[in-house]
């Protein structure tokens, strides 16, 4: 072992003897700091994983979307436009859809209602699929229950459930609801021959940005959406949310770094007696910051290990309940879906650089005021 | 030897609570003898020990260490000589509480990057010739007076400095914790350790290990110290 090294151990040595000796105050500390690392890794590792989730759920959706606008707002568009668009070389394929938004007057949510694209999804008549979300939102204590669903004062449409999506899908599904063509054109006043917007399909996917330049030439009329700018908007949403929380975790670690530089430069008579004391008998300014390093460290690494893995634990295993109302929620129906466990290296060192060096610093700035006095000074 | 040249040392200088401890003090100290430091309490005594050994800057004037003037060296040499060159006893002991003996005694000699072993080592035959042994592994809250100052005595000598500095040793021993001091004090000068210390205790004075005693009030040196014969 170097010089260096030993050093090193007898600094550390003395810390660990520091850390045992305050052991009710260090304890505090360490718990205040965990549920500051908690709530920001929380964070972090929620809104990686959603983002990762819809990642996942829109690498199948379809490359474009055709929507009709109309006073600068999305109209109804005719089921003709398909075929014009199927025209554009490239496309494998384009067809309209039906989908729309229902407000739920019962409980003040909004349901997505679609028709499926899948011949197999499509539900009989009278007949509904419904996210898992739905009857949770409805209170609807069986499954199998049947819907009602209301558009104005008097009016009332029961349908039967068909199916019930899985959890797995919750993040995209949950509050879904797919319907026969002929009940949607009927629930929601939709003449024939009208559909909500066109999807379409493409050869080669390094060819989009081509075949939305030669749609748009063909039908300027018409907006194409990618696939892209659906997940950038989803991205943006995710990343709003996620600033939202990480911004109240800053104040929470700026409070605590201010807690800590508090505590730190209003050293307690025994604790600026102490570094007086080891100055005095031959540790120099650089021994003491060191020593009081390698105690900023171990809090800090306790800490961080202690609050990453409670979050880790509070995203993955428990579907982060306290925070999932605010980065999965729309309106009233919040998505209850597993999370898939996706964690990055730069995501924890980025997590470990915010939470541990501004305490390290906060401490160790005021301590180094102190140790760099004369010994004689410090303990009087 | 140690040489004082018009030093003085002021507190707070330049606030209206400013204290003059030390006002244009001349010394020179021997090497290898013993010297003490009287006077009553706020004469200064404390004040020109932490000066002699690097703890305190003086406001004014220079210290000397062997023809080297010390005073004046940045912070990392004055940390060197002060674990290099003295041994400090304080007049509290100043042990740190929650470690135990062996760790305070070992405290000096952490930073050298010794093999932890040695210091253990060094540390403990301190603590045995001191007659603390079985006493190693106790925490310092749970000593006696005396043995607390043993323990701070082995903690100044961990690193072998060739100058012992004791703040008022016995202010807080009783008379026979007083006598075992004193011949610890006369043993550690026949090593040939220089020893300087202060006090207000009569018996250190007349102790016949002192070789000089020097008188202070007000910060100053009071009168013409009266050197006494080095004794063999």
């Amino acid at each position: 072992m170097t010089p260096f090294l030993r050093r090193q151990r007898a600094l550390a040595d003395f810390t660990l003897a520091a850390l045992a000796r305050r052991k009710g105050k260090n304890i505090a500390l360490i718990a205040v700091y965990s549920v500051v690392v908690f709530v920001l890794a929380s964070a972090m590792f929620f809104a990686a994983s959603l983002r990762f989730e819809t990642t996942t759920v829109l690498e199948g959706a379809p490359e474009i979307t055709v929507q009709k606008i109309t006073l600068g707002r999305q109209d109804l568009i005719e089921g003709s436009v398909a075929d014009e668009i199927a025209a554009i070389r490239g496309l494998t394929e384009a067809h309209p859809r039906l989908w729309g938004y229902y407000y739920d007057r019962i409980n003040g949510a909004n349901y997505t209602v679609m028709v499926p694209d899948d011949p197999e999804m499509m539900p009989d008549p009278g007949q509904i699929a419904i996210g898992e979300g739905i009857p949770r939102a409805r209170g609807l204590e069986w499954a199998g229950a049947p819907v009602f669903l209301s558009r104005y004062e008097g009016d009332l449409k029961k349908f039967d459930v068909a199916r019930t999506f899985s959890r797995d899908s919750a993040l995209m599904t949950s509050d879904l609801m797919l319907m026969n063509e002929a009940d949607f054109r009927d629930f929601f006043d939709i003449p024939e021959g009208r559909y909500t917007d066109v999807v379409a399909r493409v050869r080669n996917p390094n060819e989009v940005a081509t075949i939305v330049q030669k749609g748009s030439n063909a039908l300027p009329q018409m907006r194409f959406v990618t696939r892209a700018d659906i997940a950038r908007t989803y991205q943006k949403l995710f990343d709003w949310r996620e600033g939202l929380l990480t911004a109240l975790a800053f104040a929470g670690i700026l409070a605590f770094v201010i807690f800590a530089a508090e505590k730190a430069s209003g050293l307690s008579a025994e604790e600026a007696r102490e570094i007086g004391i080891l100055k005095a008998v031959g540790w120099n300014t650089r021994d003491v910051i060191a020593m009081k390093m390698w105690e900023g460290g171990l809090i800090s690494l306790a800490a961080f290990l202690i609050g990453t893995v409670a979050g880790f634990a509070h995203v993955f295993f428990f579907g982060a309940p306290l925070f999932a109302p605010i980065l999965k929620g729309w309106a009233v129906i919040y998505p209850d879906f597993p999370l898939s466990p996706h964690v990055d290296g730069l995501q924890l060192l980025t997590l470990a650089l915010l939470t541990t060096l501004p305490y390290i610093a906060a401490t160790v700035v005021p301590i180094w005021r102190t140790a760099s006095a004369d010994p004689d000074a410090v303990m009087r | 030897m140690i040489t004082l040249q018009s030093v003085t040392k002021t507190y707070n200088a330049g606030r209206p609570n400013a204290v003059t401890a030390l006002d244009g003090i001349d010394l020179s100290i021997e090497g290898r003898a013993v010297t003490v430091l009287k006077g009553p309490s706020g004469s200064g005594k404390s004040s020109l020990l932490s000066v002699v050994a690097c703890m305190a800057r003086p406001s004014t004037g220079r210290v000397s260490l062997d023809g080297e003037v010390v005073s004046g060296l940045p912070e990392h040499f004055q940390t060197e000589l002060r674990r290099v060159r003295f041994g400090f006893i304080f007049q509290r002991f100043n042990l740190v509480r929650g470690l135990t003996v062996l760790e305070n005694v070992m405290l000096p000699a952490a930073p050298l990057g010794k093999p932890f072993a040695e210091l253990r080592a060094r540390a403990m035959d301190r603590i045995e010739a001191l007659g603390l042994g079985p006493r190693a592994q106790t925490r310092i809250e749970r000593l006696s007076g005396g043995e607390a100052q043993r323990a701070a005595i082995a903690r100044a000598l961990i690193n072998d400095p060739p100058i012992l500095i004791a703040d008022e040793p016995t202010a807080n021993l009783d008379s026979a914790l007083s006598e075992t001091f004193l011949q610890i004090v006369a043993e550690e000068k026949a090593r040939g350790r220089t020893v300087i210390m202060s006090s207000h205790d009569p018996r250190v004075w007349g102790a016949d290990c002192v070789d000089r005693v020097v008188s202070m009030r007000d910060g100053r040196i009071e009168d013409a110290p009266v050197q006494q014969e080095p004794q063999p």
